[in-house]
């Protein structure tokens, strides 16, 4: 008898469905699996005749075939195991009378015949939801992520012993009760501007920064709490949507590192360390393509500490992404393509020693140290960053200080002000915030007053201004007005805009 | 065209490697001065057009136009290698040099003293990061600039500079008293810095630790009884003590162009003064009596919001009233 069976398989964040077909014939005992399965689904034989067996069931002792479609289709890893199983017990006639037609059957099975989680689940869902499919029956592990999905039949098990006797009829599994989304709901209040001393400058370059969408590098000696302001991003940033939730999920899915919460809900930090390779920060993997810090980054902030000390290449991997948000890895498996649209945010130290431009400690580095370590960061990666600011030495006193600062909340307020405005200016196009504005949208969004464009042509002749930095000084410019809830651009923006340009000038 | 005197020179010189700071009395006594023999001269005319095909030329100390300063000087190079306007050697010169780790705030007013001053200059400086670079700056979209080079003019020392040399060999003029291919020594820094000072009327120092090679050249100078300018420096900054020490020992205190010119009995005319607006004029008064002040401390004396300082005082620098200092800290110029 055959036997036909849902399972989906990921490719990149796509799910793509998979029949698992069973025949079992008499004949000289054999287990055969066809349509490209890798290792890790061939190895699911030996997982499945076990599980089989310690859950009280069967394994047929005749011809079996076991054969995915589409055939074409590299199955991989060991999300299957549940529906080769099923499908199996329903070839071989143990599930009489249970109807498994249009259930998507997803887990990895342990020898036990314990249901183990997979990584993936929610993409696949989504992908399988839209496809039509409104049940499904999932590891019980994996349950929270799946909380989410919305209208649709979801049945968390824990064993194959729970799922044959849901399928039969004799204990049915409750389908999990579906919640509604809060953004920040799993906050970790760890991180809040109030805890931040001083650094008044540095704190209205990352309002502005959050507030227009633009990236931002901190430069400032060492322990001056650069990772710390840093770490207070994503709690200025506007809180999430669902949908930008659910796509941040996906992502974390595949990936494997999703919490314990089932969703994201807050927007992800991520702060790879200075050695970390081109792949892991993009995204790579032998055949199936892992997604890279940079796509776990997506819709968050990707904090890399101490810049110049990350290899050459892997900062110049960040450009094509930080120009297009996303990314684009090609490997044997195929290609695939993930999210990458995320807030870059980098600290240095003005000099290898520290204490550069410092009028009370010298610098103990040579003129050509301080041009070697600052050649590490290339002209184009630093066109790409909008602001860049001094952060200062901080003083006892103002680690003592008892007046607290202006929390996170009340700075997120007016960055979402200021992003109301935007959203309005861009309404029906692909952009969403002033930092991504081409040419074209700076013609028409930013045009300066006779006044305020007299001062950029000053600025660049005493401050010896690159030509691509007029027009990342006329975008911040537009977001600081944003933040001012001025239509027009006035000189008084242009002014604090010219100011957070350091690496620019002569 | 060189004369047969010239020639012999440039013989002894380029041809025989005679050792160019071995004094013109060297020259009369050792019988360089002779008429060369017809091979000799062949020689010589050959060394001349492989170096003018290279875009040089030569002045020897017999020259017309070798500046009279230097040739006055004790050891004048018999032989000097030039690349670009010749005719700046007989201006009137003024040297301004620093040393490489020069602050910023002396980096900017060495620029703007370079700039005001090579209308009535030819600015004399070499070619490293630092106050040298500052008075390239300031000079040489005048083109009154005389860059003297510590290695011979094909090659660069810092070589990262070689762009900048090469603006200036097509805008001013470089000179080396070393033959093409002769890389930079660390005496060869001492030898260079006897002409920085020799070519001029006198030497500004932007900035100068305890020991430092413009303070050698401000030696010299005073050797050469040539008249020495230093920029004045607070207490405690390292790269103002020599210039300070100088100060002590009877350098003139520069704080402008003017100080200079009114020296020489330059009269000046009055510039206009950019306009100040607003906010600015106030903080410009704070900057002045307060010194170098944070943007903070400046924002909360004055009651402004942080960032309308920030944008006041970037206002302030784009007219070139004040100067971002590092670590937010600024100061009025």
């Amino acid at each position: 008898m055959i036997a036909k069976i849902i399972c989906y398989a990921l490719n990149g964040l796509e799910g793509i469905p998979v029949e698992v077909e069973a025949d079992v014939n008499k004949g000289v005992p054999s287990y055969d699996m066809v349509g490209l399965p890798d290792t890790a689904v061939k190895e699911s034989k030996e997982r499945v005749r076990s599980a089989l067996k310690n859950s009280g069931l069967l394994f047929p002792m005749n011809r079996i075939t076991i054969n995915f479609a589409p055939a074409d289709l590299k199955k991989e890893g060991a999300a299957f195991d549940l529906a080769i199983a099923i499908s199996l017990l329903k070839a071989s006639e143990q599930l009489l009378g249970a109807d498994v037609k249009d259930i998507v059957f997803l887990g990895e099975l342990a020898l036990t015949g314990d249901i183990r989680p997979i990584n993936g689940l929610l993409p696949i869902l989504i992908s399988a939801k839209s496809h039509g499919f409104s049940k499904f029956i999932i590891p019980a592990e994996n349950a929270e992520e799946a909380r989410y999905l919305g209208e649709a039949e979801v049945y968390p098990a824990a064993s194959l012993s729970e799922v044959v006797r849901h399928l039969v009829g004799m204990q049915p599994i409750p389908p999990i009760e579906m919640k509604e989304f809060v953004p920040g709901r799993h906050r970790r209040a760890s991180a809040d501007l109030k805890y931040v001393k001083g650094q008044p400058i540095a704190r209205r370059a990352l309002e502005i920064a959050v507030a227009g969408g633009h990236n931002m590098l901190m430069s400032g000696p060492p322990g001056t709490g650069k990772t710390m302001l840093a770490r207070c991003l994503p709690t200025v940033m506007p809180d999430l949507t669902f949908e930008e939730a659910l796509e941040i999920t996906k992502i974390h899915s595949v990936a494997g590192v999703l919490g314990e919460e089932g969703i994201v809900s807050e927007r992800p930090f991520r702060t790879p360390h200075h050695t970390a390779t081109t792949v892991s920060m993009c995204g790579g993997g032998n055949k199936i393509v892992h997604p890279g810090e940079i796509s776990l980054a997506h819709g968050g902030v990707l904090f890399l500490d101490e810049l110049p000390e990350y290899k050459r290449s892997t900062l110049e991997a960040l450009r094509q992404p930080l120009e297009d948000g996303c990314i684009t890895v090609s490997r044997a498996g195929g290609t695939f393509t993930y999210p990458a649209r995320f807030m870059l945010c980098a600290s240095m130290n003005p000099c290898p020693c520290g204490n550069y431009g410092s009028t009370d400690r010298t610098c103990t580095c040579t003129p050509a140290e301080i041009r070697r370590y600052r050649r590490k960061i290339s002209g184009p990666l630093l066109d790409r960053i909008d602001l860049q600011v001094e952060v200062d030495n901080i003083t006892y006193d103002d680690l003592t200080s008892e007046d607290s600062s202006e929390d996170s909340a009340s700075v997120q307020k007016r960055v979402n002000a200021a992003r109301r405005i935007q959203r309005a200016r861009f309404e029906g196009s692909s952009i969403h915030t002033n930092a991504e504005m081409g040419e074209k949208e700076i013609q028409e969004f930013c045009t300066l007053t006779r006044e305020g464009d007299k001062i950029l042509r000053d600025a660049f002749e005493r401050m010896k201004l690159s030509a691509r930095a007029r027009a990342r000084i006329i975008k911040v410019a537009r977001t600081i007005a944003d933040l001012d809830a001025s239509e027009e651009i006035q000189p008084k923006h242009v002014f604090e805009a010219v100011s957070y340009r350091l690496f620019d000038k002569g | 065209m060189y004369s047969s005197e010239e020639k012999a020179v440039i013989y002894a010189a380029a041809v025989k490697g005679m050792n160019n700071r071995a004094g013109l009395a060297f020259l009369r006594g050792e019988g360089v001065l002779r008429r060369l023999t017809r091979e000799e001269e062949a020689a010589t005319d050959a060394a001349i057009a492989a170096l003018e095909r290279q875009g040089m030329f030569l002045v020897t100390c017999l020259s017309k136009d070798y500046p009279e300063l230097l040739r006055n000087a004790s050891d004048p190079p018999l032989l000097l290698y030039g690349m670009g306007n010749r005719e700046l050697l007989s201006r009137r010169k003024f040297c301004i040099v620093g040393s490489r780790k020069t602050p910023k705030f002396a980096m900017e007013a060495g620029e703007r003293i370079a700039r005001e001053l090579a209308e009535h200059f030819t600015i004399v400086t070499g070619l490293a990061e630092g106050g040298d670079s500052a008075a390239i700056e300031g000079a040489l979209p005048s083109g009154s600039l005389i860059s003297v080079l510590p290695c011979g003019l094909d090659t660069c020392y810092p070589a990262m500079h070689a762009s900048k040399k090469e603006t200036i060999a097509r805008k001013g003029l470089i000179l080396s008293e070393n033959p093409p291919g002769k890389g930079a020594a660390k005496w060869s820094f001492h030898y260079r810095n006897r002409i920085l000072a020799g070519l001029s009327e006198g030497v500004l120092v932007l900035s100068a630790a305890k020991s430092s090679g413009a303070l050698i050249t401000a030696n010299r100078a005073v050797d050469y009884g040539r008249d020495v300018f230093a920029l004045p420096y607070s207490i405690g900054i390292e790269q103002g003590e020599g210039c300070n020490e100088l100060i002590r020992s009877g350098a003139m205190l520069v704080t402008s162009a003017e100080d200079i010119l009114s020296f020489y009995g330059i009269e000046t005319k009055k510039k206009e003064k950019p306009v100040v607006e607003g906010d600015e004029g106030r903080i410009l008064q704070y900057l002045r009596e307060k010194g170098e002040s944070h943007v903070a401390s400046l924002a909360e004396d004055l009651g402004m919001r942080i960032f309308e300082a920030s944008a006041a005082l970037s206002a302030l620098e784009i007219k070139g009233l004040a100067t971002k200092t590092g670590g937010n800290k600024y100061a009025a110029l």
